[in-house]
């Protein structure tokens, strides 16, 4: 994985094969990364299995690491409603950083993640639009205030678990998608600050999971056998609906009608925060043919369905773009997008016009259900080029 | 575990968080370790055992009771301050119709949450606040004792700022309005003298674990007359005020401190002040721009309540950490993160800027040359996260 710089006394250094980190590309020549104080690493610790190994990864190759777990929110008041929770995945991935011998910090950002994530995530919903949370606490948590914590910390990097790679073999770092094709995570990680990149690794980036598995259970890791984690981890246990309906303030749910895109009004609905475009399930409507979700007005509280055709469109336009390979685009990019996590980049056409903040994206072919408040992730190849919000579909 | 061992001595680490918990002193450990060894029994038992086992607890609580100024009688041995003061507080409830407690808002959270939960059982109670400096409002503990005040709490010395209440001064005002008075003198122990007979206290809570003696072990002084209610059922231990087992190897740890504190006290707050003084000017020397956040006139010798200019304390507290230096800020919470400290914010400061506050403490045995090399590297951090820029509030 990395190389650490020759000289430094290592304590711990594992010798042992079947313990060898894999190369990963970073220089070695620790000139361009000479700002900070020590050879220190911070590694982003959930407790999860994934974040886990990374922090072994980091340890075992030398470098002197720090765990740090966000304590994000707390869990279900009890009857010391005030006081904090001892939510276990921190106390995991305690445990893990105690077995690995490097010191362990929980950050408390609550308020942070409060504003950043939870109000963004309820204020979509409100606004008709379907939030991706993820990528809203990687760029504002993970990236930002835990980045610059690390910095204050006196690390080089942070690293964390994603399934995703900064290539710093160029003249400027690139990300690039994981090696694990079913597990790369880059999608959730466009908006990190392009100047951020030269100080991240991901150790996992050219892992597969079951490799992470294998990894975790060869070191004896606690948490090898954890299941995966919960899509939204603040909705744990609970339907993101209600979730989000318990959020609403008093009049900010709004409840209206199901228009068919003929025009003809077809029933009530109790919240335009219940729907997503593409929705099919849940509607409650009978009609001749399956009825999709074609649009959500917040105006009026219309939800606006129709048959799945429809639901088509020949671009899109992005808002709050992140360049990451460029400060913008030279010109038009010919390129790969991908509108939501679990689909294949598709290629198309992106041009930005004198902001480079707003992407406007022609697909080659149309794309079904393109759906606002999602990211769309522009792609050439493995290399991710940047991403923003997809504000509309453009029919 | 040798290999950790190791690890920690090369990094030359200094610890300066003996509010939270100390050292123990060389005689409190030795007394432990040969307590362990030599007292087997059970201190109620009847046999020889039994018997050697007593007269260890008998000698531990002479030895307080001298330590502090009272009769030996006065002495509960319990199993530390937090237990003393839910015992003190609630047995004055139960045995006081019209019961009113009043503590101020910077008592320990084992008064000051003893105090919420009797509130919310439908006590009388009234917390008094402090000003910036964290000195008492002694209008505001007028007009609750003249509202008919029954008890009133206020610590001997905070915790977190330091600061050292007059408890002369409130123990007569407490008593020239008929009611009583309770202290908590953890932090105080071994670091100021304390006079319990001369103070007029009627109850005082002790810990040892601050000042080098043993964790789990502590003691309620109470004045002759007054109860003190057994807050379990079970035993007749410590004339039925403290059922259970007596904790025998603890006991001779409290033994060996207090004796300690009757002979070496006064010249050991000289040292401590010294180490004050000493810290005060390094910082001013090698990370200046700070204000310290206590009652500069009256505030322990060990204890340092510092906000660096423009700098988060939570990241100070962490890089210090990394750089060797053990310090502390707010109270962590069980998942490890912090608060911003509620004495902090009772004296008036928003919870970013009170969050900004680290409290450096140290005790007897904290090397004279700590002080400054630890304000050095808080000189090197300090630097560094203003230089970063990504401090803050």
């Amino acid at each position: 994985m990395i190389e650490k710089s020759e000289g430094i006394d290592v304590n711990n250094t594992q010798t042992d094969a079947s313990c060898a980190a894999p190369a990963m590309s970073l220089p070695d020549d620790d000139s361009v990364l000479d700002s900070l104080v020590r050879d220190r690493v911070v590694v982003a610790m959930s407790g999860g299995v994934d974040s886990s190994v990374c922090a072994a990864m980091v340890a075992q190759a030398g470098w002197d690491a720090i765990g740090i777990s966000m304590r994000l929110y707390a869990t279900p008041p009890s009857s010391y409603s005030k006081s904090c929770c001892s939510p276990d995945d921190l106390f995991d991935a305690r445990m893990v950083a105690d077995s690995l011998d490097i010191p362990f910090y929980v950050a408390n950002y609550q308020e942070e993640f409060q504003q950043r994530v939870i109000d963004y995530f309820i204020d979509e919903y409100r606004r008709g639009r379907t939030p991706n949370p993820c990528v809203a606490c990687n760029n504002h948590l993970k990236f930002d205030i835990l980045l610059q914590r690390s910095l204050a910390l006196g690390a080089k990097y942070l690293a964390t678990g994603h399934f995703c790679r900064v290539d710093h073999s160029g003249e400027v770092p690139l990300l690039r998608t994981g090696l694990d094709e079913n597990k790369d995570q880059s999608y959730f990680l466009f908006g990190i600050p392009r100047e951020a990149l030269s100080r991240i690794i991901f150790p996992l980036g050219e892992m597969t999971k079951a490799q992470v598995r294998e990894r975790a259970r060869s070191l004896l890791i606690e948490t090898a056998e954890k299941p995966e984690s919960q899509e939204i981890c603040f909705v744990a246990g609970e339907s993101y609906k209600d979730f989000v309906a318990a959020r609403l303030k008093e009049g900010q749910s709004k409840p209206g009608k199901f228009v068919h895109v003929d025009g003809q009004v077809l029933g009530e609905h109790d919240g335009i925060h219940n729907f997503t475009i593409g929705q099919r399930r849940g509607l409650g409507l009978t009609w001749s043919e399956p009825l999709f979700v074609q649009a959500i007005r917040p105006d009026e509280g219309t939800v606006v369905v129709g048959p799945k055709k429809g639901l088509f469109s020949r671009g899109l336009v992005a808002e709050r773009c992140n360049w990451l390979s460029f400060e913008r685009p030279p010109g038009p990019l010919e390129c790969e997008v991908k509108i939501r996590y679990r689909s294949k980049p598709v290629p198309a056409l992106v041009t930005v016009g004198v902001d480079p903040m707003t992407a406007f994206v022609e697909f080659e072919e149309p794309q079904r259900a393109v759906t606002p408040g999602q990211a769309a992730v522009f792609y050439r190849g493995d290399e991710v080029l940047g991403g923003g919000w997809i504000e509309e579909a453009r029919t | 575990m040798a290999e950790r061992l190791q690890k920690t001595q090369a990094m030359q680490r200094i610890y300066l968080d003996w509010n939270a918990t100390a050292p123990l002193l060389p005689e409190v450990r030795d007394a432990l370790i040969s307590a362990l060894e030599r007292y087997p029994g059970n201190a109620s038992s009847i046999h020889r055992e039994g018997q050697t086992a007593r007269s260890v607890i008998e000698r531990c609580r002479r030895a307080v009771a001298r330590a502090v100024g009272a009769p030996a009688q006065a002495v509960v041995l319990t199993g530390g301050a937090t237990e003393g003061n839910n015992q003190v507080l609630r047995t004055h409830v139960r045995y006081t119709q019209g019961a009113h407690i009043v503590c101020s808002a910077v008592e320990h959270p084992s008064v000051l949450e003893v105090v919420e939960s009797l509130a919310q059982q439908g006590v009388k109670t009234t917390i008094i606040g402090v000003d910036r400096a964290g000195r008492l409002d002694y209008a505001a503990l007028e007009r609750a004792l003249d509202d008919g005040a029954t008890l009133v709490s206020v610590m001997w010395a905070n915790n977190e700022n330091g600061n050292v209440y007059d408890v002369e001064r409130i123990a007569s005002m407490v008593h020239a309005a008929g009611a009583l008075y309770h202290t908590d003198a953890t932090q105080a122990l071994g670091r100021l003298g304390i006079d319990f007979r001369a103070v007029g206290a009627d109850y005082m809570t002790l810990s040892a674990h601050k000042m080098g003696g043993p964790k789990g072990i502590g003691a309620v002084v109470v004045r002759e007359g007054l109860v003190l209610e057994a807050m379990l059922s079970g035993g007749h231990q410590e004339r039925g005020r403290r059922p259970g087992t007596e904790n025998v190897p603890a006991a001779a740890g409290l033994e060996a401190a207090a004796k300690l504190i009757v002979t070496e006290r006064p010249a050991w707050t000289e040292r401590l002040l010294g180490a004050r003084e000493a810290l005060l000017s390094a910082l001013n020397e090698h990370a200046p721009g700070f204000q310290v956040r206590c009652d500069p006139e009256n505030y322990l010798p060990n204890t340092l309540n510092v906000a660096f200019d423009g700098v988060g304390g939570e990241d100070l507290l962490l890089a210090l950490d990394l750089a060797g230096v053990s310090a502390s800020s707010g109270s962590a919470c069980t998942a490890g993160s912090l608060e911003p400290s509620h004495v902090i914010l009772a004296m008036g400061y928003e919870p970013g800027e009170a969050k900004r506050s680290v409290r450096f403490s140290w005790g007897i045995t904290t090397p004279a040359r700590d002080v400054t090399h630890a304000a050095q590297r808080v000189g090197e951090v300090v630097g560094r996260l203003r230089a970063l820029g990504v401090a803050g509030g």
